[in-house]
């Protein structure tokens, strides 16, 4: 990773420079030798740019949001910051340790304990041995399945799977903190835990930049928010001003 | 980072993946681990009671051991094979198995062929670690060889992994790749003397003509397999020209799968 600054000194976490990503659609979905030696040379492919041309810099102890319709982009751009794309244009610059919690769990091994996946879905998401031993107390306690931690995971509820999961993507500690669309795990109460935790994050200079289709949400956590349209940036700045915009054009569409 | 340091610097993770495989590989048997043995212990008593007692191929008496026992003799050379397929097919595999995780997590891909060649590797030392007894047993002294032996698997280990690392990327393109690889290496088993000594190629050559050796030879497994049981089965030291064959291929191997894998890791989120 270039450029690298501490944490909590002036310049921004994240900087995307004209980021854009596209993809092959093929028109032959069928990947089989047999139909790349049936068309030959001829590549019969359209490209298709999820993300086109996006700018923006997120300021460290920032919660960002991303919004847009399905389809959109947001979770293509998501992905690129996370690495797990590789922009086609452009560049991205992340200052410090990134950790991704696309999905929860992924990782978990069914016949695994839960005590042997926090060690293995720590070392996936960047830590070593020592920190998720130094940690593990803390996500047991935080995910609420103690009672469970030897069994393996499989016999969990979907619940407690997404709540264990949840709680060693948090417990990561990194500097940037990718999260698409997974705040809504759990009930009420782990929710309000969940809560404090990314406001305890963006207090100590830690910054997340998450994808949510809840406003009300978006509206509670993210200081900024930008808005994604056709994988183009359509309006970037302070949550409420973006999002009234974002709310004023639903509902002209939907009238 | 390059991507080497990059690999170093998690290796943590490759740690943790192979325990994965490790643990999950026998979880909710009854017999657990012990099924690693009983697998190849099997497939002796069919091979022996086929090629030996109906057949009647005859490889010869180990020099100096003096062992002379189908078996044991078959075992020194098809253990190393079944390591080499456990982590082809299972290298193959490895990206396409784990779109969850690809997708979802950033982290050097290589690791999961690499995380398959460990556990694997685990395997095939417990294998080798009895086969070493009952060798003793039967007369032999592989003790003094074992050293020997353990740069052996580091060569197997590498050739079987580039091959798997160049495999699992085109997998990903083509998924007719592991079931090609299904047929194709039962068939290359079968075209390099495991089951049946080298002899029978030679005196197949009497009649057909010195080309069948020489075509014979340019299989590196064939080397590789050679220098297992010189050392295993006979307790002496393998010859140069299986040292120098079996160490060339397995760095072309591993040289080209880390390359072409390391060139195209950071696609395969996409293509899956």
């Amino acid at each position: 990773m270039s450029g690298v600054t501490p944490r909590g000194t002036a310049g921004a976490a994240i900087v995307a420079e004209g980021v854009s990503k596209k993809f092959r659609l093929f028109h032959e979905r069928n990947q089989t030798l047999k139909s790349a030696i049936m068309r030959g040379r001829r590549i019969v492919s359209d490209d298709f740019w999820a993300v086109r041309d996006v700018s923006f810099e997120v300021p460290h102890g920032q919660t960002f949001g991303l919004i847009g319709r399905n389809g959109s982009g947001k979770s293509t751009l998501l992905k690129t910051l996370a690495r797990i794309y590789q922009p086609d244009e452009g560049r991205v610059v992340m200052s410090g340790r990134v950790s991704s919690m696309l999905e929860v769990g992924s990782g978990f091994h069914p016949e695994l304990s839960g005590r042997e996946n926090i060690f293995l879905n720590g070392s996936i998401l960047g830590l070593t041995r020592k920190q998720v031993a130094a940690r593990f107390d803390e996500i047991v306690d935080f995910s609420g399945v103690e009672a469970f931690i030897d069994q393996p995971v499989k016999n969990y509820s979907s619940g407690m799977y997404v709540r264990l999961g949840f709680a060693v993507a948090v417990h990561t500690e990194p500097d940037i903190l990718i999260v698409d669309e997974i705040l809504s795990v759990g009930d009420g109460a782990f929710r309000e835990k969940s809560r404090k935790k990314f406001a305890e994050f963006t207090g100590e200079g830690r910054t997340v930049i998450l994808v949510s289709h809840s406003l009300f949400e978006i509206r509670d956590m993210c200081q900024q928010v930008a808005w994604m349209h056709a994988g183009r940036l359509r309006a970037i700045g302070a949550t409420d001003d973006v999002v009234e915009a974002y709310e004023a054009s639903i509902e002209s569409e939907s009238s | 980072m390059s991507y080497g340091r990059e690999l170093i610097a998690t290796r943590e993770l490759l740690l943790n993946l192979t325990m994965r495989e490790v643990k999950g590989q026998y979880r909710r048997t009854v017999l657990g681990q012990l099924w690693s043995i009983i697998n190849p212990l099997a497939t002796m008593v069919v091979y022996t009671l086929v090629f030996s007692l109906l057949l009647r191929f005859e490889p010869p008496a180990g020099v100096p051991s003096g062992i002379d026992v189908y078996a044991l003799w078959l075992m020194c050379g098809l253990l190393p094979w079944t390591y080499f397929t456990r982590v082809v097919n299972g290298g193959v595999a490895s990206i396409t198995s784990n779109v969850g995780l690809i997708t979802k997590v950033y982290f050097p891909r290589m690791h999961l062929p690499l995380s398959i060649t460990l556990s694997t590797a685990i395997t095939f030392s417990v294998e080798l670690g009895v086969l070493s007894i009952a060798l003793w047993v039967f007369g032999g002294f592989p003790l003094p060889w074992l050293p020997l032996v353990v740069v052996a698997v580091v060569i197997l280990a590498m050739f079987a992994t580039g091959l798997a690392m160049m495999l699992a990327i085109l997998n990903v393109h083509f998924r007719d790749t592991q079931h090609f690889v299904g047929i194709l290496l039962p068939m290359w088993m079968f075209l390099t003397p495991i089951i049946y000594p080298f002899s029978l190629v030679e005196a197949a050559a009497e009649r057909t003509g010195a080309w069948v050796v020489t075509v014979f030879e340019l299989n590196p497994m064939l080397h590789i397999v050679q220098v297992f049981r010189t050392l295993l089965y006979d307790n002496a030291l393998p010859g140069p020209l299986d040292w120098l064959a079996a160490i060339v291929a397995a760095s072309v191997s591993f040289s080209l799968g880390y390359l072409v894998f390391s060139r195209n890791e950071r696609r395969l989120a996409e293509l899956l």
